[in-house]
């Protein structure tokens, strides 16, 4: 642990000089019955930065991001949003907030077409007698575009029930999805994952692109080596706890692979 | 459009050939009395009053949840309605029958939604519990609609009159079928239902209130047993603490044989409809054929089995890809 603090004094403030933290994190701590998925947990991150979110299973990691997209609330710890303090965790406020989040395993029903999942929450209505309908078309028209430009197989039919989609294909919706709509915070879970070689480059691209807009993009991954090229700054979650904030230029993807197999016990840094 | 997808589209669509099926059927058999003016009349109301409890079945089983309570609550819709209609009139009577759905599903919602408690346990117990209340209302006696109350505007227009030649019955299962048909397929509140019971955690990460939603079906489902009920009461003209036993069955196998899928998140209220005149229909026919109505009671076993195989089999074929 003796030198954890010595990694926390790699972090400098150069990247986000002048700027206030979008997300700071203080002191998070949440189990789930016995286990402790989090400890002590404080990250602060910045608009138009891109963070790589790293760590080894149960590092804690999609905990973390569970709670910064309000799924679920800290045991304890605060969280602050745009520096106001939040004190209710749910996904409603944090999609209000411009949170949006790819993950893993959830974010889709099976059972609703393509054009209904994408809107899922933030339906289009219209008037009529005063009554509010479903703009099935211009819904429709607006899925079948965002489907359409970011490259998803032709004869798609957004009308049909999105598990007819692959693996591939649904996580490319997500990510098509969360982008499409105006945020401030983009959180990418493994997004990779299920992705050809081809795809993987195009979500790397993207994700640059979006922290160049002025996005704030978490990105998680196991994969220090992908993160180190495209991250700005890096973090590093071991069972529960932060063992390492860097900026990517601090470290190497080596330096860093290596703190990770060491559980957090980084080597000495000259 | 690929045929698999038009079925894939419209769960009703198996449920509509199999019912022009078996009239076709029964209306040989019977040699044309099935198709007579006299039985499509009852046959029609009696569809119309299970149609729209099981409506409301079909919106919970959509959320993923199951309400066996429907039974009980159509037995209170009817016993509040009737004994109160010669006290307050049938107007108010009719509003505390709604009341009574309210608060039944409610009940049920609060158990189910806020803490969490399966549905098929919670309105197992609801369906006891408020079976016995009924029963312990009318010990020894039935409720029964005076001649006063009989000549009330708002008993005739629930189901104490005929309009051309149709019991009024039938006009609200259409006009309730075409509320929430829009309600389930035309608005974002349906869409957030059907998300539920496809999947409730997703559901929820995309900003969706999970619980306030199944907490809401649970109450329409109320509601909308305690209008069947009310329907039914207000046409039989008495009720005792039996009325509506063993109608949950009767709504449960008119939604599944509707195309409603129990696994939530996809139903078809056309469908349900179809169910529901699917069972009359059988029943009916036992009638005609001389059976004695308990043999329903088989039928009505053997087709809740036979169609959750139908179900099972259906959507292995229609999820396939279509490539």
């Amino acid at each position: 642990m003796d030198n954890r603090s010595e990694l926390d004094g790699k972090v400098s403030d150069g990247v986000t000089a002048g700027s206030a933290p979008l997300i700071s994190v203080r002191n998070i701590c949440l189990s789930y019955g016995n286990f402790r998925a989090l400890t002590d947990v404080s990250v602060d991150f910045f608009p138009g930065e891109l963070v790589g979110l790293v760590g080894d299973n149960g590092a804690g990691k999609t905990t973390l991001i569970r709670i910064l997209s309000g799924i679920i609330a800290p045991d304890s710890g605060e969280v602050y949003f745009d520096g106001q303090r939040i004190t209710r965790f749910y996904p409603k406020l944090a999609i209000a907030l411009g949170v949006e989040s790819i993950q893993q395993t959830i974010g889709l029903c099976d059972n609703l077409s393509v054009t209904r999942n994408y809107f899922l929450g933030r339906e289009l209505v219209r008037r009529i007698f005063g009554l509010r309908f479903l703009a099935k078309k211009e819904m429709r028209d607006i899925c079948a575009k965002v489907v359409r430009d970011f490259g998803l197989r032709e004869g798609i039919d957004v009308e049909d029930e999105i598990s007819l989609l692959s693996g591939g294909e649904k996580q490319t919706f997500k990510i098509a999805r969360a982008v499409s709509f105006r945020n401030r915070v983009i959180i990418m879970d493994e997004p990779t994952n299920h992705l050809s070689v081809r795809e993987r480059g195009r979500v790397n691209e993207l994700a640059v692109q979006l922290k160049q807009q002025g996005l704030l993009v978490i990105y998680i991954t196991h994969d220090i080596f992908q993160i180190h090229r495209i991250a700005d700054r890096i973090v590093i979650l071991e069972n529960g706890r932060k063992v390492a904030d860097v900026l990517r230029d601090a470290m190497s993807a080596e330096e860093l692979e290596e703190i990770i197999r060491h559980g957090g016990v980084g080597p000495k840094v000259p | 459009m690929n045929p698999l997808s038009f079925v894939r589209r419209h769960p009703e669509t198996a449920t509509i050939a199999l019912v022009a099926l078996i009239s076709c059927l029964f209306v040989a058999l019977t040699r044309g009395q099935w198709l007579s003016v006299g039985n499509i009349q009852s046959l029609l109301r009696l569809a119309a009053v299970l149609a729209i409890m099981s409506f409301g079945e079909a919106i919970v089983i959509a959320t993923g949840e199951i309400d066996i309570s429907v039974g009980s609550t159509f037995g209170i819709g009817a016993l509040t309605f009737l004994g109160l209609a010669p006290v307050v009139g049938s107007g108010l009577a009719v509003v505390a029958a709604l009341v009574s759905g309210i608060l039944i599903g409610s009940i049920n919602g609060i158990f189910v939604a806020l803490i969490g408690l399966p549905s098929l346990i919670v309105t197992l117990g609801t369906l006891f519990l408020f079976q016995g209340i009924a029963y312990a209302m009318t010990y020894g006696f039935s409720f029964a609609a005076t001649d006063a109350v009989r000549q009330q505007l708002v008993y005739q227009a629930i189901g104490g009159s005929t309009l051309a030649g149709l019991n009024p019955a039938i006009l609200w299962a259409i006009g309730i079928l075409v509320g929430l048909q829009l309600l389930i397929f035309e608005t974002s509140l349906g869409n957030r239902i059907l998300a539920v019971g496809g999947d409730a955690i997703s559901s929820y990460s995309r900003g969706v209130n999970v619980r306030k939603l199944k907490f809401g079906v649970f109450v329409l489902s109320g509601v909308l047993a305690a209008i069947s009920g009310g329907l039914e009461a207000a046409y039989i003209g008495y009720a005792d603490g039996s009325f509506g036993a063993l109608m949950e069955l009767s709504a449960i196998a008119a939604a599944v044989l509707g195309g409603c899928h129990l696994s939530g998140g996809r139903i078809s209220l056309v469908g349900t409809l179809m169910g529901a005149f699917l069972l009359c229909g059988i029943q009916s026919f036992l009638i005609i054929l001389g059976f004695q109505p308990q043999w329903y009671i088989l039928a009505l076993g053997v087709i809740v089995v036979l169609a959750s195989l139908v179900d099972r089999s259906l959507s292995r074929l229609i999820m396939k890809k279509v490539g």
